[in-house]
Formats: C-alpha cells, structure tokens, sequence
C-alpha cells in the first residue's frame, strides 16, 4: 500500500485548547478513507491539516514524502482538493462561475481560460449533473443540487487527493446516496485518493475502502470497515450499546442502536404539561 | 486561437466571453463591460456640460477649441479654472470607488468603506490637527492627510489582528476608531482659531473648489502607479469573495492577498482625501451601485471607479451650479445624488437584499 499524504505526529490545537494528538496517519492511494468518531473527536481538525487550512501545532503532514509548510501553496492546490463543511458562494453567482473557479490553481493572471480549463469544467458539471443548471444563480438552488455544484467545483480542480468533509450534512436520504456514489464511482473510474469525514457511521461502512475511528482526538482503530467496526468498538468510541449485524444488500457490518426507551409498565405519566 | 475539437458542447462560466491575445487569455464579464461602456459614455457627456456650465456659459465649440489648444478666448475660464477642478474631480472619485470596493471585499461587508472604518477620520485628524498648529500651506497638508489615512488603517489592522483578519472584527474595529478619531478632530477644532476651524470644516466636507494642476500632478501620477496593483486585484478578487476555507482550499495565501487589497483601498482613499477631502459616500455607494447594475458576483472594479467619477463630478457640476455665485463643497451633494439611486436600486432588485 502507497500513501502519498501522511501525517506524522500530528498535533493540532486551536488557541490553547489541543484537538488532536500526536497523531500518525497514512491515507491509502486510491482508495476511499473515511474518518468517522463523536462530536468533538477531532475528526474534522484533522481533515482540515490534511488540506493545509490549519497550521499544525506539532509534527506535520507530507505530500510526497515533503512537509506541506514546504510546498508552494498553488502546488498543493493542484495535487489537493478540498471541500469545507459549508463553503458559502458569493451572493448572485452563477453554476457555471463557481465551478470554473476550481480552475484557479491551474492559472495565471495573464491565462484565465484555456482550453484544459473548459474540459475541465465541462467535465467536472457532466459528471455531477449540473450541466443544465449552468446558468443560474447558486443561492437558488437546493440543498442537494447546491452540493453538487460545490463538489464539480472541487473536481474541477483536477487533484489526485479530495478531501470531503461531512458532504452529505443537510442532504435527505436519496441525496446522501447519490453523493456518495458519486464518490465512489469517481475513486473508481479515476482512481482519486478521497478521504471523507462522515458522521453516519453506517454511511461510513458502506463506502468506507479504508475506516478510521477516532475519539479524543486520537485514532482508536482503522482498517477495512469489517475489521473495525464491532459492538465493542461502538462502546468504547460512542459509548452506545449495540448490535452489529450484516448489511442486507452490501454484507458490510451495519449499526443496529440497542432497544429505544420505552416507558415501564403500570406507570402512568406522573405529570402532563397543561394544554 | 485554438483550434477546440467539437465534441458536445462546452460550459464556459456564464456571463463571460474569453478575451484572446496570442497565449494570453482573459475572462471579460458581458454585462459588465456594456455597463462599462456606458457609464464611459455619460462620463464624456458629463465632463463636456461640466466645462461648459458655470457662472459663465461657454459653448461647447469654444470648450473644444480649448481643449486642443486653439485660441477661443475662453482659455482662462475653461483651461485654468474648470479644466484641472474636473480631472481632479474625476480622478478623486476613481479613486473612491476603488477603494471602497476593495475594503468592502475584503470587509465582505457592503457597509464597510473608507469613511466609516476610520481612513477618513484619520485623514481628518492629522489634517486638521496640523491646521490648528499654523499648518496652512496646501502643499502640505494632503500629504499629512495621506498619511493620517495609512496611519488609522494600520492601527485598525493591528488592533483587527488575532491569527488571522476577522471580518467582522476589522470593521467594528474600524468604527470605534471612526469614532474616536473624529472626537479628536472636534477637540482640535474647538481649540483653535475659529477662521481655523471654519477652514477645517469646508476641507472636511470635501470640497473640489480651487483645485488646479498642482493637485491634479502627483494624484495623477500615484494612481498611473496604482494601474497594475489595480489589475491586480481584478483578479484576486474572484477567490477572495469566496468564503476562506474554500479560497485557501484553491491555494489562494488569503492573508496576503487580504493585506494587498486593503493596502492598495487605503492608498487610493487617503491619495483622494488627500486632494479634495473627505467626500462622503462616494466610496460607500459607487461600488454598491455599480455591482448592481453589473449584476457581477464581485464588486466591479472598472465600474466602481467609473461610477464614482460620474457621482463626484455631477455632484461637482451641481454644487457650482445650484446657488450659483455661491459655490457648495462637492461633499454636500454626493451623498444626495448617490444615496437615492442606490436606495432605488435596492428596492427594484428585490432578491439581493436579504443576504
């Protein structure tokens, strides 16, 4: 296995308070990496080091075996991608613009428009599905289509990395899928590194090639989500009982949360709010 | 031109054309070099009533003649007096506008401008403050407001500093300082002479009158300086006005980009106040105004200053006009002839207003 970004004891703390700890990670080339834990764990800070939007405190992260402090930042852009948790688009701003605006890494200020950038971002709007939106405003849009629009934002940008973080927040079910198959087929079809920060650990499971837990801001386990996600594992990280069973379609290991509260028997409500 | 292979079509951002020269290529925004054109357009007409309107009329022929150097009898009252009073005033508004959406993009606050976060009152300050020390001369007093401007945006930048620029941060900042400064330039006038203080208020309403090539030159030759820097901008503009993550995400170094912008705002709008004063509202409304009418997801920035040339110098037009002999300062009627259209404009385009 090959990583061409690591973190090498990675510290990393806003102000005074530390986030993450002395933390080692190596993101598989190719494959999709998600990195799921609690609230607070850490897990979004450490995404945010992997694409240089936070200094680290100690210890760095490396593309390609140099450290990222190293690198001119128009490099990294063209190697990393990254897509916040929820970028805002400038008010009035067409699809088409802020797609092309992935470009930026790519050019000069005497070259704003070539023809790599038009297939680019033709491609990039093909493969999300918002040819047809290409000429209206973002802000009205919805939820789901301003995602994609922001993620053929980010592919346009050609990286061989892209990270995601939390993209399918806000989204309903049948977007959250749509996401992240798209996801999946753009690992596959053109073998991109993705690293992903999910809160749905059952999400996690399904898409995840590589799974990484975290909790406290240090890596509890990691591996194929088989191997890592077990009932004893949901306890220690989210302090949940549970059952693992199964995934009925995909036979990845799915989540089942233990018996909801249910209200004892023979004893009536003790008190009611009035109205 | 290249040659592109046509299969299916091609997206291209909307709204654009892509400008060609050799291996250099250049995004123009349609509507916004139309609005351009325009506003050019009524700035020539407005510059010839300009210099035929005053207390004597000069005919439009005669105003020509002047201009390329023929003898027309009327080369006092058009060549010496209006002439070098309107390039300033064009020039002053330029550069107001500039600045005003350079701050307001960095701001990411229409709000925000020279006149609000301090510049201005910092201009006023140390102007005024020289003016009750026996500073007349007008040679040196815009260079002391030049550098009262660059002094308060410096202060507010440190004070607006915490690992970062905090938008929001840096313009409250820049209010308590508006405010503080302008105290101060009160207590100066209220302890000097009142001829002086009398002075000091024409000066801090903004005031074109009596302007002439030797305010013209250097103002002149700072923005020729400013071109690039201006171009510039232009560009950074397109991943500043996108949130910080994203824009540092696109490998934009948004810290320095940020500081270039606000250097280059508060140069162009202390060089301004420097030679007419502070003109209120002009770096406020003209790039307000001008988005408006481009439609752009970024403040303009040939617009704004093309609209703030047209604003200072109809205001000028006006205020030599209106109550002819008597001449207001140009700072009394900028606000009243911008403030309305761009109330105006707001109103109509009822979808960007609740953002």
């Amino acid at each position: 296995m090959t990583s061409r970004l690591t973190a090498r004891e990675l510290t990393l703390a806003y102000e005074d308070r530390t986030v993450v700890h002395g933390l080692d990670l190596a993101v598989p080339d190719g494959k999709v990496t998600v990195i799921v834990g609690p609230n607070a764990c850490g897990k979004s800070t450490t995404l945010r080091a992997l694409g240089r939007l936070l200094k680290p405190r100690g210890g760095a992260v490396l593309l390609d075996g140099t450290e990222l402090a190293r690198i001119p930042t128009k490099r990294i852009a063209q190697a990393i991608g990254l897509l916040p948790q929820s970028p805002v688009a400038p008010e009035a701003i067409t699809v088409a613009d802020l797609v092309s605006r992935g470009r930026q890494p790519h050019q000069h200020w005497w070259q704003q428009w070539s023809d790599a950038d038009e297939r680019a971002v033709t491609d990039a709007m093909d493969r999300t599905d918002v040819t047809a939106l290409a000429d209206r405003p973002v802000d009205e849009l919805s939820g789901g289509q301003r995602q994609r629009v922001w993620i053929a934002m980010a592919l346009a940008q050609e990286t061989g990395v892209l990270l995601l973080d939390e993209p399918t927040t806000y989204l309903d079910i049948s977007h959250q899928v749509e996401v992240m198959d798209l996801v999946r087929q753009l690992n596959h079809e053109r073998g991109r590194t993705v690293v992903m920060v999910l809160h749905d650990l059952n999400q996690a499971a399904r898409y995840a090639d590589h799974l990484v837990a975290m909790k406290a801001g240090r890596i509890v386990a990691e591996g194929r989500p088989e191997e890592v996600v077990t009932a004893e594992l949901v306890r220690e990280v989210f302090g949940l009982d549970s059952v693992v069973v199964p995934d009925p379609v995909t036979g990845s290991p799915l989540v089942v949360p233990g018996a909801p509260y249910s209200p004892p028997k023979d004893a009536p409500p003790k008190e009611r709010i009035p109205g | 031109m290249s040659a592109l292979s046509s299969t299916g079509p091609r997206v291209r951002p909307a709204g654009y054309a892509v400008v060609r020269a050799g291996r250099a290529a250049f995004l123009l925004h349609r509507r916004a070099a139309a609005v351009g054109s325009c506003l050019l357009a009524l700035l020539a007409a407005l510059c010839v009533a300009y210099l035929c309107v005053g207390e004597s009329f000069v005919a439009p022929g005669d105003v020509l003649k002047v201009l390329t150097g023929q003898d027309s009898g009327a080369e006092l009252v058009v060549g010496t007096l209006r002439l070098p009073r309107m390039v300033v005033g064009l020039m002053v508004g330029a550069a107001f506008g500039i600045a005003g959406a350079l701050i307001q993009t960095v701001a990411r606050n229409p709000l925000a401008s020279p006149d609000i976060i301090g510049i201005s009152q910092g201009a006023s300050a140390l102007t005024v403050g020289a003016m009750t020390f026996g500073v007349t001369s007008y040679t040196v007093l815009p260079y002391l407001s030049v550098a009262g401007g660059v002094l308060a945006a410096a202060l507010v930048y440190v004070f607006a500093w915490r690992g970062g620029l905090h938008a929001t941060r840096f313009v409250l900042i820049g209010i308590g300082f508006a405010i503080a400064l302008r105290s101060l330039t009160t207590l100066f006038m209220t302890k000097g002479d009142y001829l002086v203080a009398q002075q000091a208020q024409i000066w801090m309403t903004g005031s074109l009158n009596g302007r002439g090539w030797d305010e013209a030159a250097p103002l002149g030759w700072v923005l020729l300086a400013l071109v690039p820097a201006v171009l510039w901008a232009a560009r950074a503009q397109r991943t500043v006005s996108l949130d910080d993550d994203t824009a540092t995400a696109l490998g934009v170094r948004l810290g320095r980009v940020r500081l270039g912008l606000v250097v280059i705002g508060v140069v162009l709008a202390s060089v301004a106040t420097g030679a007419a004063g502070p003109v209120d509202f002009v770096a406020l409304l003209a790039p307000q105004i001008a988005r408006r009418m481009t439609r752009t997801a970024q403040i303009p920035l040939f617009c704004s200053a093309l609209t703030g040339a047209v604003i200072v110098v109809l205001a000028d037009l006006l205020a030599r006009k209106l109550f002819s002999p008597t001449e207001l300062p140009v700072g009394v009627l900028t606000a009243v002839i911008g403030a309305p259209y761009l109330i105006w404009l707001i109103v109509r385009s009822r979808t960007t207003g609740g953002k």
